[in-house]
């Protein structure tokens, strides 16, 4: 996702003069052809999250379309009131790229992980928040954070996810069906997805076939073509690799005020002492394949 | 020239007594501090002229606002009356700095340690399209003791912003006591020369000492101004006094202090 993303912008700067990447000290070898192309567009301002921030916030008053990369707690957290009172407030088009998704750093340590994130950046009321699922998902999300004239927040995993999607997406602001079907429908967003698609394929062995949707837009909610897709339902289950209570599930549930009950699979609240990696994490908190397919089938 | 400039540093002081009186706002001791600094940026320094052009002065200690309205009021930069509506419900300007409120008030401020680095980007947006803008921040000795403050230093020179002036308000009073005693940033000269700055000490009421250092060539290098101020200079019952960096200004303490700015 990573590479699909950053590849994107490095595409378009072929057509436009104004993109400016900062790295707070992140992301080795990812900039190197930027760098090599455009030298006099990529700063490394190194392990100073307040001063990126800001610097940001001032590069981007001066016309510049300003990316800032960086590992997620010290793209949002370190300088969350960087970001809200020189970014948010002053209402200015940066692109935040955060990497390290959930447990994607497991077994890092807690420091690393970004379980809260969404909870964080939907304090921020004009900050976009994109989680794409995919490669192909991030690249629309870069177009869309390229062509924004408000801040976005794109929160992404790392390299090398495989694509999801068959095809090129149109639109990274709607709901993508990945899976038609019905009675109860999965929602998910960034890198577990891939664990909700084995699961539905596990589901249709048993004869089971969920509408899974992939929400990559998570602020603001698409509200309307969500309540279109979730209309008749008879439960839905989100699963994010995130915090349960401050991510898309809590969202979905405050803002669709769906009749059907919703089902939270997600990081429980609190700090995570066990030294696992990710799939480790994923099935330790109810997040692989087969306790989603058991909570798809509780709800039949 | 020297002559005009008190006359509108005055003017300037009379309106934050007057805003400070009318509206009930805390921090006339901390604006009072830096209007001699305004008055020579803005009425002389500072390229104003097309607007579209123009050198941009940040205010990173955002709660002295009020000495910003004033100094923008009295520029013709901004309506007079607008000032009338500061720090009041329904009001115009609030007592610190938002971008999005009016004209002339370039950067949102208040939080401390966050103005100063936007400054830094701004001027490396300058020079990286090859304008001639030059970017103006003053920060408090208070607000040096922000971590982000020497991030920026440090980065600042790295970046070699030789378009960038920070000036250092060091009157030696914040919220609740002298900054040499909560946390002594002294040798502050040989710190951020040290950091690779240029760096001059002026008296921060001489508008001439000001205007040299200002012009003065940093060699390639940003620059800071440590300017030594008095905290409400100019009213002699204010000047160098803790308390009026929050007590508000009275019926008599305004008639007292009207006087002695005339």
């Amino acid at each position: 996702m990573r590479n699909a993303f950053i590849n994107t912008v490095l595409d378009a700067c072929a057509q436009r003069d104004d993109i400016f990447i900062i790295s707070g000290d992140a992301g080795l070898g990812v900039f190197d052809d930027f760098k090599e192309r455009y030298p006099q567009r990529f700063l490394n301002l190194g392990v100073a999250e307040q001063n990126m921030t800001g610097f940001a916030a001032g590069l981007a008053m001066t016309g510049f379309k300003v990316v800032v990369y960086n590992i997620i707690p010290f793209l949002l957290y370190r300088c969350y009131e960087q970001v809200r009172n020189d970014i948010c407030y002053q209402e200015l088009p940066v692109i935040l790229v955060g990497i390290g998704s959930g447990v994607t750093y497991a077994p890092m340590g807690m420091s690393h992980y970004a379980v809260e994130d969404i909870g964080i950046a939907s304090t921020l009321p004009n900050l976009q928040v994109l989680s794409p699922c995919d490669p192909v998902e991030a690249r629309c999300a870069a177009n869309h954070a390229l062509a924004a004239s408000q801040p976005v927040y794109v929160r992404l995993a790392k390299r090398g996810e495989p694509d999801l999607h068959p095809g090129k997406i149109e639109d990274i602001a709607l709901p993508q069906v990945l899976r038609a079907g019905g009675q109860v429908a999965l929602l998910c967003h960034g890198s577990i997805t891939e664990e909700v698609l084995k699961a539905h394929a596990m589901l249709v062995a048993e004869g089971c076939c969920p509408l899974l949707v992939s929400v990559p837009m998570v602020q603001p909610l698409p509200v309307e073509q969500l309540r279109n897709l979730l209309g008749g339902m008879r439960a839905v289950v989100v699963v994010e690799e995130h915090y349960r209570q401050c991510g898309l599930g809590a969202a979905v549930a405050a803002q669709l005020s769906l009749a059907c009950p919703i089902i939270k699979l997600g990081l429980p609240e609190r700090f995570i002492h066990e030294i696992r990696d990710t799939a480790g994490m994923r099935s330790q908190f109810g997040l692989d394949a087969g306790s989603i397919v058991q909570a798809v089938m509780q709800c039949r | 020239m020297s002559d005009a400039l008190l006359e509108v540093s005055k003017e300037i002081k009379r309106t934050i007594i007057s805003m400070a009186h009318r509206s009930k706002s805390p921090h006339v001791g901390s604006c009072l501090s830096l209007v001699d600094i305004l008055t020579t940026l803005y009425f002389g320094e500072m390229r104003l002229d097309p607007w579209d052009e123009r050198d941009i002065f940040i205010l990173s200690k955002g709660h002295a606002a009020m000495a910003l309205y004033a100094t923008l009021a009295t520029r013709g930069i901004i309506p007079h009356e607008v000032l009338a509506g500061y720090y009041q419900d329904n009001g115009t300007l609030p007592a610190h700095l938002d971008k999005l409120s009016i004209k002339g008030v370039e950067v949102s401020a208040g939080s401390l340690g966050h103005a100063f680095n936007i400054g830094l980007g701004i001027a490396h947006g300058f020079k990286m399209r090859r304008e001639q803008r030059k970017v103006f921040a003053l920060i408090g000795d208070g607000e040096m003791q922000e971590g982000s403050i020497w991030e920026g230093a440090l980065f600042g020179s790295h970046l070699k912003l030789d378009n960038f002036t920070a000036i250092l308000d060091y009157n030696n009073l914040q919220g609740y006591g002298r900054p040499t005693e909560i946390c002594s940033f002294e040798p502050v000269k040989q710190k951020w020369e040290a950091f690779g700055w240029h760096t001059v000490d002026v008296d921060g009421h001489d508008h001439q000492s000001l205007q040299r250092a200002l012009s003065e060539d940093p060699g390639g290098r940003p620059k800071l101004i440590i300017a030594h101020t008095l905290k409400g200079k100019g009213v002699s019952f204010m000047e160098d006094q803790l308390i009026w960096h929050y007590y508000l200004v009275t019926d008599e303490h305004k008639q007292k202090a009207l006087e002695e700015l005339l």
